[in-house]
């Protein structure tokens, strides 16, 4: 079982100061939170993608490459990658470099973003959107899985003969999870590929996740990945914790009252008899979260929301202390507990390398470096040039 | 269990409200019409402002809470449904409004409708042509053809038709509000006879298959 946290990355006003921090301090808070993550012991990191303010992470593999040399553990991931409005070719290139930066301490989390300006700022259409999700990532698993690849489509540029660069590490690609709230097309989808599937459940009644979760299990299980029980299940988590419920309630009040969400709309305690929101002792984090099991099964990946709401950079450390030191620990013995011995952790690079390698695939061939089949130079040849011109100049 | 079932929605607010009477005599007149065609029939009545929150923690959050959600499935899982508002400000009320903002735009397709409005003089009575009825056709209902509009004056019966009408007086009582009441009861009690309104899909039962949406043969 993984647990970790979730960055939306955006810059909010400190309701209680009236503070709004630059979008300079909150890309450098991000940074801080991730260490912090991995030096309180969580196993997961994840930021979102935004092309619009107030939101700052535009540009996650430049974040998380960033990560990646600053960290030593954690799993570098997002939530999520918007794989409607990015070129698949893109991402292939762009997450397989990571992958290689960070010895395979990534994943990442497919979702097709719900602002509908976004879309047609990279030329499409939201109403598009899921045909865009199923096209664009049937392309990137080929581009990942195979070279020479020849495809055409109904949403971008046919490719001829297209090897993307770098190839995945060890051949084998980031696991991928899918990320949708309402739509079967999307845990369909998961189920189809045998990926995870994560339902960002902090918004949503459980009754509404169960519904999606048990659906994911069933085709899934239909697609011949496993048993129904066997899928990758994520979800997402909400907390504000101090030592007193009392002292939780009360500070975090005016962060929910004022958050750009749920804000003046229901009470603080509605929103969490409704929701996954748990604002109260570290104990009531644990009861709240070690009971979701009971509801969606077990599962794989918890991700927790703790820097969100204008709550300042200090507080969020704090939160990640508790978390990290007082919640997670006793989350990670009570979900071990009872646990059958089928149910599978999430996939990580060094599982799939394991299981390609026990399938008897060896290490992946080398990509021919004898030249550029395009322009049909090798490095070589610019070398010679170069030295040819350097001498004519002479 | 019934035959069918009519679910009621009054947009009133005052206790007692005219818009819960008139919604109550459409219901009974409606279960009447269905019982002399042989049709047993559930009444479920809803007042919004008991969800007034509800609903507008729907319209932030995006999810109906409490009661509101015990409400959406009775009204899109109904075989009939009487839908009544106050007229303020030339059109149906802002809480009205709210509540068919937040149903899912396909769940009252081919929902057998009944409008009823209220308001505190016949000038307003066009509202249900001009604003109701042209909102329920938009989410694709079949809305009866007789709407029920009920001024202040209506509710003193046709006893009290205007003294100086004389020998009017007997069209004045063909359209008095209880008889529109019952044509439009006959109405929507003949369109839910029909046949039972199927409820909204599962959107888990039947996703597309995934080969589909590749594309693939």
């Amino acid at each position: 079982m993984q647990f970790g946290i979730f960055s939306v990355g955006d810059v909010t006003t400190d309701p209680t100061t009236g503070r709004t921090p630059t979008e300079v301090e909150r890309i450098r808070a991000m940074v801080t939170i991730a260490q912090k993550a991995e030096e309180v012991g969580l196993d997961v990191f994840a930021t979102g993608e935004h092309h619009n303010p107030p939101f700052v992470p535009s540009s996650p593999t430049t974040l998380l490459g960033y990560l990646a040399a600053k960290t030593d553990r954690i799993l570098l991931s997002t939530a999520t990658t918007l794989i409607t409005t990015n070129d698949p070719v893109k991402i292939a290139e762009d997450y397989a470099m990571l992958q290689v930066l960070a010895d395979g301490r990534t994943d990442l989390m497919m979702g097709r973003g719900n602002t509908g300006p976004v879309y047609p700022w990279f030329g499409k259409d939201i109403r598009e959107g899921i045909n865009l999700a199923v096209e664009n990532y049937a392309l990137l698993r080929r581009l990942w899985d195979e070279t020479d690849v020849s495809w055409q489509g109904k949403f971008r540029t046919p490719l001829e003969g297209f090897t993307s660069t770098p190839r995945p590490l060890d051949g084998v690609a980031p696991f991928v999870w899918h990320g949708s709230i309402r739509s079967p097309e999307i845990a369909e989808q998961a189920a189809y590929y045998g990926d995870g599937f994560f339902h960002n459940n902090i918004f949503w009644p459980m009754e509404h996740t169960v519904q999606m979760v048990q659906y994911y299990r069933r085709r899934f299980e239909h697609y011949g990945h496993g048993q129904a029980d066997q899928a990758i299940v994520g979800l997402g988590g909400q907390v504000f914790i101090r030592p007193s419920s009392q002292a939780a309630v009360k500070e975090f009040r005016p962060y929910f009252d004022n958050a750009p969400v749920y804000g003046h709309g229901p009470s603080l305690e509605e929103f969490t008899a409704q929701t996954p929101l748990t604002v109260g002792s570290p104990q009531e984090v644990i009861d709240r979260y070690a009971g979701m099991r009971d509801k969606v099964g077990d599962y794989q990946r918890q991700l927790f929301l703790m820097d969100h709401a204008g709550l300042p950079l200090k507080t969020v450390l704090e939160q990640l202390d508790l978390l990290g030191g007082e919640v997670v620990p006793v989350l990670r013995k009570e979900l071990a507990a009872g646990r059958p011995a089928h149910v599978p952790d999430a996939p990580t690079h060094a599982s799939l390398v394991a299981a390609r390698r026990a399938a008897g695939i060896g290490a992946p061939d080398q990509l021919d470096s004898a030249g550029d089949r395009w322009t049909g130079r090798r490095a070589e040849d610019d070398l010679t040039a170069g030295d040819a011109a350097a001498a004519s100049a002479r | 269990m019934s035959d069918r079932t009519i679910a009621v929605i009054s947009a009133g607010l005052s206790q007692p409200s005219s818009t819960r009477m008139l919604a109550d005599r459409l219901a009974e007149a409606t279960v009447a019409e269905l019982g002399a065609r042989g049709l047993s029939a559930t009444v479920k009545t809803f007042e919004l402002r008991d969800v007034a929150h509800e609903l507008i923690n729907n319209l932030l959050t995006g999810f109906p809470s409490g009661d509101l959600r015990g409400l959406l499935t009775a009204v899109t899982g109904a075989d009939g449904l009487i839908a009544v508002t106050p007229v303020f400000t030339t059109s149906y009320s802002g809480l009205f409004k709210t509540f068919v903002d937040i149903l899912d735009k396909d769940s009252l397709e081919g929902m057998p409708v009944l409008l009823g409005a209220t308001g505190g003089t016949p000038r307003h009575s066009l509202a249900l042509e001009y604003s109701m009825r042209p909102l329920f056709t938009y989410l694709h209902a079949d809305v009866a053809r007789t709407s029920v509009f009920a001024a202040t004056d209506d509710w003193s019966g046709p006893a009290d038709a205007p003294a100086d009408r004389g020998s009017r007086a007997a069209s004045t009582d063909r359209n008095a509000l209880h008889s529109r009441i019952l044509r439009a009861g006959r109405e929507l009690a003949e369109m839910a006879a029909a046949q039972p309104h199927a409820a909204p899909a599962d959107p888990y039962a039947d996703a597309p298959s995934f080969t589909d949406l590749l594309g693939h043969p």
